[in-house]
């Protein structure tokens, strides 16, 4: 194997870790900080991609389109938790059907409004030449983006006055509520949140990513995998497991197809539950 | 009439083994009104409504692992897809020998769904995962199972599955042995169907009453208490799991032959949404529910939608779902039944609630003569080294080196956060200890299971009440004799013993939910005793008991002590003075200082770890 084949394989694997991280930030925000699993998370990606398409169309630059669609996303998102998610609470497994029935509703709206084809996006895609090997400029881009999304997370979540009482909130939900952390109101914001991230996930990736239908599947495997395999620790196992394994399970897709890349990352996952049962963070000490 | 709505009751209650159990009578009146309409229904109907069925079958698979075993798994359409795969290949090639088709279909099917159900859940379950983590796991089996098909080709035999084109020539229903015997007209199709599925709804009725059955209920109700009565609950769980996956293969096999081609969709995501919504639609836990919802559902889209496959199915199943998790909890079959109970038991429930709660009394002399008889070991000893656990930066138990022995009693007391029961939990396997040690009778036991520890011969008591809120009192200390040996008989005579013991032969029928906290206390001891077991470990057993059960019971525990080895972690102080303990004070997690209950009192260092002040000394 070349060198440069290997620089190649090393950045488009990096850069398929950033693009899974980038897919999955807003997954693991809502279920370390609600303990809520949304499985309607890849139609919220889509959405996202929509709303992206319809900005640009209607001649919004594609930075503020990134912009507007995370935005409208987070609405949605805090909608639905005003009115579906809030009426389950405490019913864990019941969340996890309605956002089910919800991915599936939204999967076939897109159908039938936008078609199961449509344009995309039309930015220039530049790459760079890497020995025999080139790698598009915009993939290695999401690598920082990738790194900038998780560092602004930490901030949000470690030094802002929401990000503190989100935390309290789960870990103990009486005391917090004894000292005036009003749960109900920070659940809304956290599913926003995490909808949003979700938004700016399909908004970000769109270059890379055309906007169909059924886009959110090609993530929500990994992405579940990752968020279960990751453990109590969401953040910060996800950001561990989501990026081991995006590294794998790209470098397997790279030498087969994508549906082995898959497989690799179900079996490795499996194997890391059955030999931590509650996640690869289940004995941390880190609590973020 | 009065009268009569009585003795319909009592009736009833003669029936109730189980809390649900006219549903079986019901259940068997409607599969036989439905197996008589084949005669007369119009021969469409009775095509499309045999699909309905098999669609039942494959909710009572869900219904089986979800409603019975408490795991909401969203793989039930994989297993039933490859039976409906496996089935079939075996199928196309064999079926031309016999001219029967199911009985090649069928088998394979079965074995085919419960083969791969029983990898799925030995990893679930043998790896102890959480349940989120195992409903997302049985979720992301389904999507990869249909990314594989989508793409998948081969042939065997003279069966081609060709991935995105699926795989056509599935024989139909053939009864006939009999090479040029012919399918069956639809409504024989439908017949027939209808009747496999009563059968499996029977096998699945009597094993959900049978001891298996009570012991999924058990660790639906609470696995930790399950494990503790000795159950090995992932062999349990994953047996539970391959029953589900075989009644799915089987109904994919039907699916199969019933439709004469199968393609991926049987693994999409849309087919898997609406096997929940059979379930939840007909009535969680219930059995006959998802043939219930089935019906309902595949008849509503047939009179109202235009047939199975109604053109926006996808967008109505999906707020289906969401409108039924929110507002439609019990489901039609739930519904009835709360009905019928408001109907022949309201009272008697309300009588229930509003008993005074009677003393208990415990009848120590039988319970001396069972200990007598009972074949435990006389002379075996719990043993720790160094024991030491650790939280973060806590060091919750630091090198305790302990040995129980049998005669007199040990207790363990401390202020809170001394220890105690965090030492007393790497004794039972709840906690492995991070160094040490722990020995039964000079076995090392520091790495197994709970239940194996149980086995052995422990017997654990935890802080709170633990027993099944859903179960009898009866049913209660059945599954504790029940769970040591696996033995029927010894079962019956052990809980029928113990009721006199503990003198709750009266209220043995009510469910454990409804009893007070002390009685609650004592059916847990019962379920203890329940085991035989020769090291007895006992965590504030007197919690939440009046002075004159306290009493009862440190005459049962020095009872105890006579024959078996007995550990009692409290601070209750008047409870622990009466046990006349060797007593070893824990404090910081490590062993403070051991000796009997008056040497200690006279300890001024202890009163200052264990009360803070002098002035309290007269409570101690």
């Amino acid at each position: 194997m070349e060198l440069d084949f290997l620089a190649t394989l090393l950045l488009s694997s990096l850069s398929s870790a950033a693009i899974l991280l980038i897919a999955t930030v807003g997954l693991a925000v809502m279920f370390g900080l609600m303990g809520v699993i949304n499985l309607a998370h890849g139609e919220f990606i889509m959405f996202g991609a929509y709303a992206t398409l319809f900005a640009t169309q209607i001649g919004v630059p594609y930075p503020l389109a990134i912009v507007f669609a995370t935005i409208v996303t987070a609405i949605f998102g805090g909608i639905v938790e005003l009115l579906i998610i809030r009426r389950l609470y405490g019913r864990i497994f019941d969340t996890l059907l309605a956002t089910w029935g919800l991915s599936l509703v939204l999967y076939q709206s897109a159908v039938l409004i936008f078609g199961t084809v449509t344009p995309g996006i039309g930015l220039p895609i530049s790459n760079v030449q890497i020995g025999d090997y080139s790698i598009s400029v915009y993939l290695l881009f999401l690598i920082l983006v990738a790194a900038v999304l998780i560092g602004s997370l930490y901030w949000l979540l470690t030094k802002t006055s929401y990000g503190i009482t989100a935390r309290a909130a789960i870990q103990d939900r009486e005391t917090a509520s004894a000292v005036g952390v009003e749960s109900a109101r920070i659940n809304t914001m956290t599913f926003a949140l995490g909808s949003g991230l979700a938004g700016f996930a399909g908004a970000i990736l769109l270059p890379a990513i055309p906007a169909t239908p059924n886009m959110g599947f090609a993530f929500v495997i990994k992405a579940f995998l990752a968020v279960v395999a990751a453990g109590p620790v969401t953040l910060t196992g996800t950001v561990a497991v989501g990026s081991t394994l995006g590294m794998v399970g790209n470098i397997t897709a790279s030498f087969w197809t994508s549906v082995v890349g898959d497989i690799v990352f179900f079996l490795l996952t499996i194997t890391i539950l059955r030999i931590f049962p509650l996640g690869i963070s289940g004995r941390w000490r880190l609590k973020l | 009439m009065g009268n009569s709505s009585g003795s319909i009751s009592s009736l009833l209650r003669n029936f109730r083994l189980r809390s649900s159990d006219p549903s079986i009578f019901i259940a068997l009146l409607f599969a036989i009104s439905l197996a008589l309409s084949s005669f007369w229904i119009d021969p469409y109907l009775a095509y499309v409504g045999t699909s309905w069925i098999i669609f039942g079958l494959l909710g009572l698979s869900l219904d089986l692992v979800w409603g019975r075993g408490g795991l909401l798994s969203l793989g039930q359409t994989s297993f039933y897809g490859i039976g409906g795969y496996v089935g079939s290949i075996a199928a196309i090639n064999f079926a031309p020998l016999t001219g029967n088709s199911l009985i090649w279909a069928l088998p394979f099917g079965a074995i085919s769904g419960a083969i791969l159900a029983t990898l799925v859940g030995w990893f679930i379950f043998y790896g102890r995962m959480g349940s989120l983590q195992s409903t997302i796991l049985t979720y992301t089996f389904t999507l990869i199972v249909w990314t594989i098909t989508l793409s998948f080709t081969t042939e065997i035999g003279e069966a081609v599955v060709g991935g995105d084109n699926g795989m056509s020539n599935i024989p139909g229903f053939v009864l006939g042995f009999d090479q040029n015997a012919s399918s069956l007209s639809p409504n024989m199709m439908f017949l027939t169907v209808i009747v496999i599925s009563a059968i499996i709804y029977l096998i699945v009725a009597f094993i959900v009453r049978s001891p298996f059955g009570m012991v999924i209920d058990s660790i639906r109700l609470d696995a930790v208490k399950a494990e503790l009565l000795g159950l090995d609950i992932r062999l349990f769980q994953t047996l539970m799991f391959m029953l589900a996956g075989a009644i799915a293969g089987i109904a994919g096999g039907l699916f199969g032959a019933w439709a004469n081609y199968l393609n991926p969709s049987i693994f999409s995501v849309q087919e898997a949404l609406l096997v929940p919504i059979y379930v939840l639609v007909g009535g969680l836990g219930t059995l006959i529910g998802p043939f219930v919802g089935a019906l309902t559902v595949g008849g509503l889209s047939f009179w109202l939608g235009g047939g199975v496959i109604g053109g926006q199915t996808t967008l109505v199943m999906g707020a289906c779902l969401i409108v039924l998790v929110i507002f439609l909890r019990k489901g039609i079959v739930g519904g009835i039944q709360t009905v019928f109970a408001r109907i022949f038991d309201g009272s008697e429930v309300r009588d229930q609630r509003s008993q005074q709660t009677s003393q208990v009394r415990v009848n120590l002399d039988l319970l001396e003569k069972l200990q007598a008889s009972a074949k435990i070991q006389r002379d075996a000893t719990l043993k720790t080294v160094d024991t030491s656990k650790r939280f973060g930066g806590v060091l919750a138990v630091d090198s305790v080196s302990q040995v129980f022995e049998p005669g007199k009693v040990r207790c363990i007391i401390g202020p809170n956060g001394a220890g105690k029961s965090s030492y007393l939990k790497t004794c039972t396997g709840a906690y492995a200890p991070d160094s040490g040690m722990v020995l039964y009778s000079g076995q090392d036991i520091t790495k197994i299971n709970p239940f194996e520890r149980v086995k052995l011969g422990l017997g654990i008591k935890m802080q709170t009440a633990q027993v099944f809120d859903e179960l009898s009192v009866k049913q209660n200390l059945w599954i504790a004799g029940y769970g040591n040996g696996l033995n029927k008989e010894r079962a019956d005579q052990v809980s029928d013993e113990m009721l006199d013991v503990l003198n709750m032969r009266e209220i043995s029928t009510r469910l454990a939910s409804t009893l007070s906290h002390g009685e609650q206390q004592w059916l847990d001891i019962g379920m203890v005793l329940c085991l035989a077991p020769s090291v007895i470990l006992l965590d504030e057993p007197a919690a939440g008991m009046s002075k004159e059960e306290k009493r009862q019971l440190s005459e049962l525990v020095r009872l105890m002590a006579k024959t078996a080895t007995v550990v009692v972690v409290d601070h209750d102080m008047d409870f622990v003075r009466t046990l006349d303990a060797e007593v070893t004070v824990l404090h910081q997690g490590a062993v403070f200082a051991q000796a009997e209950i008056d040497e200690l009192r006279k300890d001024e260092r202890i009163l200052d770890i264990y009360l803070g002040r002098r002035e309290s000394v007269t409570n101690f």
